[in-house]
């Protein structure tokens, strides 16, 4: 009997495709095998410069206050801190002017002066439109019209000059590394990263029977519960006009105040009132569009009135919607390595407590719990580090100061002991992040640890564009309605001179901006040295008090070629005062002096002189007349490395003791 | 990683390289693209102040 059947083309393909996946890896694997010794040999060649030292790890401290470090050590709360200062070198740090985080890191990163980076604040302007906008980073359009984040900190941070020449660096979280800049290396992002909204980090807060609404870094929204059940959706990013969602589900048995389950997209997580969630990965969704996040659920109350706090919704490190770190797949390697972690800039949710939804205890929680995953990915990066740079810097200094500092270094007495505590203690966790950090280094590794700038209250809030309104410098137009905010009642065609940010005053120069007035030169000049000279006397009736220490003239303190955009004068205040929250968004309608009633009560945007920050080196170092400042460390590294220092970098290199040269 | 690219002829190449130098760039392509963006600045889109407030929201420094 004979038996006819018929076998398609199918099979012969599925044998023979699966054949060419073995005779192609087989292929590889010996490819790879064979070119192994010549491999190895061009990594020899490869290898780069040998430094004076096999690693140079630099452990930043944001806002690490060189007065409390040393009223700490002398207590004898911080004994790594004070056995480093021993051995090495402990110094305050000169900052930059004004001593504002991007634009100190930035000048860290890059040796130079804010001229040559062109970050002055946290915002600059657009010459056209007046408008306050974000200094780090810009949204533009390609081609085809897609978003596309470009970085506008300029100049070029050392580890790119030391990956050229074969140093392997990794850099953590540095400020103004969004979006990651490819280099020879890796990086991941910090300061200026947004969330997945594309704010600088805007919580949400679910609650019953509340109005909808928003906080000034936050959303509310309004649900209601039907049998223990709460149905809500948590709004992601907009696309094309569009806002992704994630659904969420929160279950609870009548009666139980205290416990409930969550349900968003995955396995059910178990809520428990006043106790944060680990990373919950959610996908935000509308039609066919699909973006991962991570966020963390707080639940503040199930009963009598339902209250879920939700932090800003970080990008997934694992599943990033936007690349974090250079390369795009280093995040994903921490995330690996350490599980899911915030990416987002800043990432402690300081609006939260500021808005009274988190209570202190709640933001510390927060704030301790990223410093956590922050101080593991460090750890790892160390101990992978057989050779070169590592740079790590943590935030948890300078949130925990701005929060909690209510009292000043050369007060004896606080007004707020717990909070004061809080800060120490937050000092402590450093020195012991030190000790487990010291105790991994050898005799050949340099340790830098370093701060941007120290710290100081925030107790009167200096309202400069009124101030400027008051002296007939800003006019306001003649009918104006709404909010002041934005410059939105100025006169342009009257107005000389005006303010935003944390620090700088700005003429409105005839040729720079729009609807200038001003004429450059001898005019331009005048009116500086007028303003300058009235502010300097611009004397704090309620308290008596000076405010102003020293105003700088922006043509005298930078130099390089993006002036253009520097503040033509930066008001360096006395401790205690700050630009108000009204002058720092472009409001000029109000008082000149006010109490900062916020519970950011602490703050670092004074005269620079106030609040230097603070250098330790486990190897005695010299430094020039003036002292060591942050412009310094970019040419140190490379002089380390026995780089030579680009002639446009403006810091200069510290010495080892006893040597000719680092 | 794949930027376009344009060419320029070496002389003024090496014009640029110079002035690169002494007004402070870090390499003379920081220089350059500095040229171009000032120069096509105010052709490009600039955001409104809805989109500005957004990006800023959550900002601690700011209200």
């Amino acid at each position: 009997m004979n038996f006819l059947c018929y076998i398609g083309p199918g099979a012969g393909f599925a044998v023979m495709g699966s054949f060419l996946i073995f005779f192609g890896a087989l292929l590889l694997g010996m490819l790879i095998l064979l070119s192994l010794p010549f491999r190895l040999l061009a990594a020899l060649f490869r290898r780069g410069p040998h430094g004076r030292f096999r690693r140079c790890v630099v452990m930043g401290l944001d806002g690490m206050d060189p007065r409390r470090a040393r009223r700490l050590m002398e207590a004898g709360r911080l004994p790594n801190f004070k056995a480093l200062a021993g051995q090495g070198s402990f110094s305050p740090l000169g900052s930059t002017c004004p001593p504002i985080s991007p634009v100190a890191w930035s000048t860290f990163s890059t040796g130079v002066n804010p001229g040559k980076h062109g970050i002055y604040d946290f915002l600059t302007r657009d010459f056209n439109s007046y408008l306050p906008e974000l200094s780090s980073t810009r949204l533009v359009k390609d081609r085809k019209g897609r978003p596309e984040t470009v970085l506008l900190r300029k100049s070029q941070p050392f580890w790119k000059a030391l990956g050229e020449r074969g140093v392997p660096c990794t850099v953590l979280r540095v400020p103004l590394t969004y979006p990651p800049e490819p280099f020879r290396g890796r990086a991941l992002s910090a300061m200026c990263a947004p969330d997945l909204r594309g704010t600088q980090g805007e919580f949400t807060l679910f609650e019953e029977d509340g109005a909808a609404g928003s906080f000034t870094g936050g959303r509310r929204i309004r649900v209601s519960r039907q049998d223990g059940l709460v149905r809500c959706a948590l709004p992601g990013p907009t696309l094309d006009g569009h806002t992704l969602e994630a659904s969420l589900e929160v279950k609870w048995k009548a009666g139980n105040n205290l416990k409930a389950r969550l349900l968003a997209g995955g396995a059910p997580v178990r809520l428990r009132v006043g106790e944060y969630t680990p990373w919950i990965s959610l996908t935000f969704r509308q039609g066919r569009r699909r973006v991962r996040g991570i966020a963390r659920f707080l639940p503040l109350a199930l009963e009598p009135r339902f209250r879920l706090y939700v932090t800003p919704v970080n990008i997934d490190p694992g599943h990033p919607a936007m690349p974090v770190a250079w390369p795009a797949s280093f995040s994903v390697y921490l995330s690996r390595l350490i599980g899911p972690y915030a990416t987002l800039g800043l990432a402690e949710d300081t609006w939260g407590l500021t808005a009274g939804v988190l209570s202190d205890e709640q933001f510390e929680r927060q704030t301790l719990d990223i410093h956590r995953e922050r101080e593991r990915m460090f750890f790892e990066a160390l101990r992978l580090t057989r050779r070169g740079v590592l740079v790590c810097v943590f935030d948890i200094t300078d949130r925990m100061q701005h929060m909690f500092m209510r009292r000043m270094e050369e007060e004896p007495v606080s007004t707020d002991p717990a909070a004061d505590a809080r800060i120490d203690a937050t000092y402590e966790l450093c020195d012991a992040m030190l000790g487990r950090l010291r105790r991994r280094l050898g005799r050949r590794d340099l340790l830098l640890v370093l701060s941007d700038h120290g710290f100081t209250t925030f107790r009167r809030c200096v309202h400069v564009n009124a101030w400027l309104r008051e002296q007939g410098y800003l006019v306001e137009k003649e009918q104006t309605e709404g909010t002041s905010d934005y410059f939105a009642h100025v006169d342009w065609s009257r107005t000389r001179a005006y303010s935003f940010g944390l620090a700088g005053v700005y003429l409105n120069l005839r040729g720079r901006e729009a609807q200038g007035i001003v004429e450059s030169g001898a005019q331009a000049d005048a009116l500086k040295r007028e303003l300058a000279a009235k502010l300097a006397e611009l004397n704090d009736s309620a308290t008596g008090e000076r405010a102003v220490r020293t105003v700088y003239d922006g043509a005298a303190v930078y130099t390089g070629p993006y002036t253009q955009r520097a503040p033509d004068l930066v008001v360096g205040w006395h401790s205690g005062y700050r630009h108000s929250w009204d002058t720092a968004v472009g409001g000029t309608a109000g008082a000149v002096f006010s109490d900062n009633d916020s519970k950011w009560c602490g703050d670092h945007c004074v005269d620079r002189l106030e609040v230097p920050g603070v250098l330790f080196s486990n190897r005695r170092l010299v430094f020039g007349a003036g002292g060591p400042h942050l412009a310094d460390v970019a040419p140190t590294l490379l002089k380390l490395w026995n780089l030579p220092v680009p002639g446009y970098m403006d810091g200069n290199g510290w010495q080892l003791e006893g040597k000719s040269n680092v | 990683m794949f930027e376009p690219k344009i060419k320029v002829n070496k002389a003024l190449y090496d014009l640029l390289v110079k002035q690169a130098d002494e007004k402070g760039y870090s390499s003379v392509e920081e220089y350059v693209t500095h040229v171009l963006e000032t120069a096509v600045a105010d052709a490009g889109e600039h955001a409104t102040e809805e989109e500005i407030r957004e990006r800023l929201r959550g900002l601690g420094y700011l209200k």
